[in-house]
C-alpha cells in the first residue's frame, strides 16, 4: 500500500491531480484509512502509470481514463473499481459530457450522502456500468454526439438499475419511451435533483436489497 | 413552460413577454447613474427564496456598503431576506485584487456548490476587463465563468456600464442570453430615460425605447404603447351611450354613440368642447358609467369651477379627473396611468383635453399616430368610449383637421365653430362622421346656457 504523498512522488503527479482524477473520473479509487489517508495498491499505481504515459503522449485527463478503460476491457491494466470495502452507500453513475455539469450534480449527491461515478463519454459509461453496477444512472442524452438515447435503452434493459436522462432540450417524451425512469432538463437543480435520485431509489429499494441479499448469500 | 423569472415590474416582464430569462445570462447594460444596480436589486429582491437563494456579487467597481446603504432607500428591499439567508450580499473585490481573474472562478465555483444560488449578481462585470493580461484572457474567463453558470441552475444578471454602442461591440454580448439597456436620453431640455432590450434568446419582446422612472417604489417602466392590429373577435357592443345631450342623441340617430368609439371633437378655443366632454362624462355618471376626465388644462379646483356653473360636481363618485402638467411628461407614462385608473376605476367614458397637449409631448408625429391608434383599439375593445378633445386655430370655417390622421380612426368625428348669421356670431356643430350610423351633415346652431349645450336649428352655413 502506498500513501498519496508516495505516489505522488513516485509518478511525478501532484496529490492534488490524484485527487481531482479521483473525483472526476472514479476510475481509481484508493481504499481509505482509518485515519482517512488514502492507500493506494500497487495495481492502481500501474494504472495511474499508465494513465500519465498517455497523458505525456498527448491525450486528455478524460481521454487517458477512456483508454484505460478501453485498456481493461481488452484485458490490459487490470481495472478493478470498486469502492471502498464495506460501502453501502447507494452508487449514481453520472454520464455527462460537460465536466461543470458533472462537477456540480456529483457535489450535490455527495453531499446528499450518495457514492458517485463520473463517466464523459458513451465507453467509459458502459464500462463503469458493467463493472460497477450502480444503483442510479443518470445519462446526459447528447453524451458522445447522442449515444445517450442508446445508452438509456441498453442500461435500462439490463434492468438493475433506475435511469434518469437528463438534457438540456425537451426530450422527456423521448427519453422514456426508450426505458428512462424520469427525466430531467439542465441545468438540473440540486434539490430536485437529489430528490429525484432519492425517489428513484425509492421505487427501486426492494431490487436493491434483494440483491444485497444474494451477495451476501 | 415556466423559463422565466419577474423582473420586479410587471411592465418589464410585458416588454420581456414574460420576465427575464430563467438559468441563462442576462446582461443590464447601461450609463452610469442609469440605475443597473437598482433593476438588479429588484429583480434580485422579487425572486429570491429560502430553497434558492440570491447571491448579489460586488466586484470592485462599487464597495459592497455602498450598495447596501443606497439600495436601503428602496421599498423593494427587505432586510429580512438578509437576515434569513435569501439574499447574500458578498464582495469578490478583495479576491480579484489579490488573486486575479482565475481565483474569482474558483470562488464562484465554491458558492454554486455551497450556496446553489437561484440567481447570482455581478455589479459590475466590466471591472473584470482591467483584471485580463489581454483580450485572449478575458475571453478565456467569460467562456470559463460562462460554462459554469450554464452547468448550474442559476439565473445570472451581470451589470456593465456600457453605452449600447460599446455593449454591441463587447465580448459579454455575445454569450449573454438576453441584453437589456438603460440610457438617459437629451429631449430638448428634458432628460428622458430609456430601456430598450437589445437582445432575449428565443423570445420575441417590445421592441423601441421605453420610458422608465425610477422612484422609492424602484424601477418603474412604461412600455412604448405599440400594439399591433388585434384581429382577435370582441363583444361588439350593441348598446348606444347618450352624449348628455338629448338634441345631440337625435341627431346622431340612434340615441348616442355607440359603446366603445372613439370620438374626436374639434373646435376652436371657448367653443364649448370640454362642455361638451363635461356633458358625456356626466351623463355616464348618471346612467351608472364611471368617466374619466383626463385633463392638461383646467386643474380639480379650476374644472369643478366649470363643473359647478352647470350644476354638476366632481364630487360624484363615478366622476374621476387625472390632471397632469404636460411639463416633462411622456406619452407612455401618462397612458398607463390612464389604463390603471380606468381599471380600477371599472370607467366605461373617458374624456382627454386636449389631444394637442398630447401631440406637443410626443414630439414625434408617427409615434403619435402609431400610439393614438394603440389607445383607441384599447378602449374600443374594453367597451370603454373615448372622446378626444381637439383644439383647431380656424374660428370660422374649418378648411381641414390637421390632426395627423386622428380623424380616420375616430368613430365620429364633431366639429364645433363660429359662424357668422347676419351680424351674429353663433356657435354652430357638425357631425362630419359617424362610423355605422346615418347621420345627416347638417350644421346645427347651439347656445350655451347655464344647462349647458343646448342645440338649436338647422341653419344655412354663410359665406
Amino acid at each position: 500500500m502506498y500513501s498519496i504523498g508516495a505516489v505522488a512522488r513516485m509518478l511525478d503527479i501532484p496529490a492534488s491531480t490524484l485527487r481531482a482524477w479521483e473525483e472526476r473520473y472514479s476510475m481509481i479509487r484508493p481504499v481509505r484509512s482509518e485515519g482517512s489517508q488514502r492507500l493506494y495498491s500497487r495495481r492502481q499505481v500501474e494504472k495511474l502509470r499508465f494513465v500519465k504515459a498517455q497523458i505525456e503522449s498527448g491525450a486528455s485527463a478524460a481521454d487517458a481514463h477512456r483508454l484505460l478503460a478501453e485498456e481493461a476491457r481488452a484485458g490490459g491494466v487490470p481495472a478493478v473499481l470498486e469502492g471502498p470495502p464495506g460501502d453501502r452507500r447507494p452508487l449514481v453513475l453520472i454520464a455527462e459530457k460537460d465536466t461543470y455539469a458533472s462537477d456540480l450534480a456529483e457535489y450535490f449527491l455527495r453531499t446528499d450522502g450518495y457514492q458517485v461515478a463520473i463517466a464523459v463519454d458513451a465507453t467509459q459509461a458502459k464500462f463503469q456500468f458493467d463493472e460497477r453496477s450502480p444503483d442510479v444512472v443518470i445519462i446526459d442524452l447528447l453524451i458522445s454526439g447522442g449515444a445517450g438515447f442508446r445508452l438509456v435503452s441498453e442500461f435500462a434493459q439490463k434492468g438493475t438499475s433506475q435511469i434518469l436522462a437528463v438534457a438540456a432540450i425537451d426530450a422527456a417524451e423521448e427519453a422514456l419511451r426508450v426505458g428512462a425512469a424520469a427525466f430531467m432538463r439542465k441545468p438540473l437543480e440540486s434539490l430536485q435533483l437529489v430528490s429525484t435520485v432519492r425517489d428513484l431509489l425509492g421505487t427501486s429499494a426492494i431490487v436493491r436489497s434483494k440483491r444485497n441479499q444474494t451477495a451476501e448469500l | 413552460m415556466n423559463d422565466r423569472l419577474s423582473s420586479g415590474n410587471s411592465r418589464l416582464d410585458e416588454i420581456l413577454n414574460g420576465g427575464l430569462l430563467k438559468n441563462a445570462i442576462n446582461l443590464i447594460v447601461g450609463v452610469p447613474g442609469s440605475g443597473k444596480t437598482i433593476l438588479s436589486q429588484q429583480f434580485t429582491f422579487a425572486n429570491a427564496t429560502r430553497e434558492h437563494p440570491a447571491l448579489y456579487l460586488s466586484t470592485l467597481s462599487e464597495p459592497l456598503d455602498k450598495i447596501l446603504r443606497y439600495g436601503q432607500g428602496f421599498k423593494f428591499f427587505d432586510a429580512t431576506a438578509i437576515r434569513d439567508g435569501r439574499v447574500i450580499y458578498e464582495d469578490i473585490g478583495p479576491v480579484l485584487g489579490e488573486d486575479g481573474l482565475d481565483d474569482v472562478l474558483t470562488v464562484i465555483d465554491g458558492y454554486l456548490k455551497q450556496v446553489r444560488p437561484g440567481i447570482v449578481v455581478v455589479d459590475s462585470f466590466r471591472v473584470f476587463q482591467a483584471f485580463a493580461t489581454d483580450v485572449t484572457h478575458f475571453r478565456r474567463f467569460l467562456y470559463d465563468l460562462t460554462r459554469r453558470v450554464t452547468a448550474s441552475a442559476t439565473t445570472s444578471v451581470w451589470n456593465a456600464p456600457y453605452t449600447r454602442t460599446q455593449a454591441l461591440e463587447a465580448a459579454e454580448f455575445a454569450v449573454a442570453d438576453g441584453i437589456i439597456s438603460l440610457d438617459i436620453k437629451q429631449i430638448g431640455e428634458r432628460e428622458m430615460r430609456v430601456l430598450q432590450v437589445l437582445k432575449l434568446r428565443g423570445s420575441s419582446y417590445k421592441t423601441g425605447e421605453h420610458a422608465y422612472r425610477i422612484s422609492e417604489d424602484g424601477f418603474r417602466v412604461s412600455p412604448r404603447l405599440a400594439d399591433s392590429l388585434d384581429d382577435s373577435p370582441y363583444q361588439l357592443s350593441d348598446v348606444h351611450t347618450a352624449t348628455g345631450i338629448a338634441a345631440f342623441d337625435e341627431l346622431l340617430g340612434n340615441g348616442g354613440y355607440w359603446a366603445g368609439a372613439t370620438t374626436l371633437i374639434a373646435g376652436p378655443s371657448g367653443i364649448g368642447k370640454t362642455l361638451m366632454g363635461l356633458h358625456f362624462i356626466f351623463q355616464g355618471a348618471r346612467s351608472n358609467e364611471p368617466g374619466i376626465i383626463a385633463t392638461f388644462q383646467e386643474n380639480q379646483t379650476q374644472l369643478e369651477r366649470v363643473a359647478h356653473s352647470f350644476g354638476w360636481s366632481l364630487e360624484d363618485p363615478k366622476v374621476h379627473v387625472l390632471h397632469r402638467s404636460v411639463v416633462a411628461m411622456n406619452i407612455d407614462e401618462w397612458v398607463y396611468e390612464l389604463l390603471d385608473l380606468a381599471d380600477q376605476t371599472g370607467a366605461k367614458r373617458i374624456v382627454v383635453d386636449s389631444l394637442v397637449d398630447l401631440q406637443s409631448a410626443a414630439a414625434d408625429p408617427v409615434r403619435f399616430k402609431e400610439w393614438m391608434f394603440s389607445l383607441a383599439q384599447r378602449c374600443t375593445r374594453a367597451g370603454i368610449g373615448l372622446m378626444m378633445i381637439m383644439e383647431v386655430t380656424e374660428l370660422f370655417q374649418l378648411r381641414q383637421i390637421s390632426e395627423e390622421g386622428i380623424s380616420h380612426l375616430a368613430d365620429n368625428v364633431v366639429l364645433l365653430q363660429y359662424v357668422q348669421e347676419g351680424p351674429e356670431l353663433v356657435r354652430a356643430l357638425t357631425i362630419l362622421k359617424t362610423r355605422a350610423m346615418r347621420h345627416r351633415p347638417v350644421v346645427h346652431r347651439y347656445e350655451i346656457t347655464d344647462k349647458g349645450f343646448e342645440l338649436g336649428d338647422a341653419l344655412g352655413l354663410s359665406r
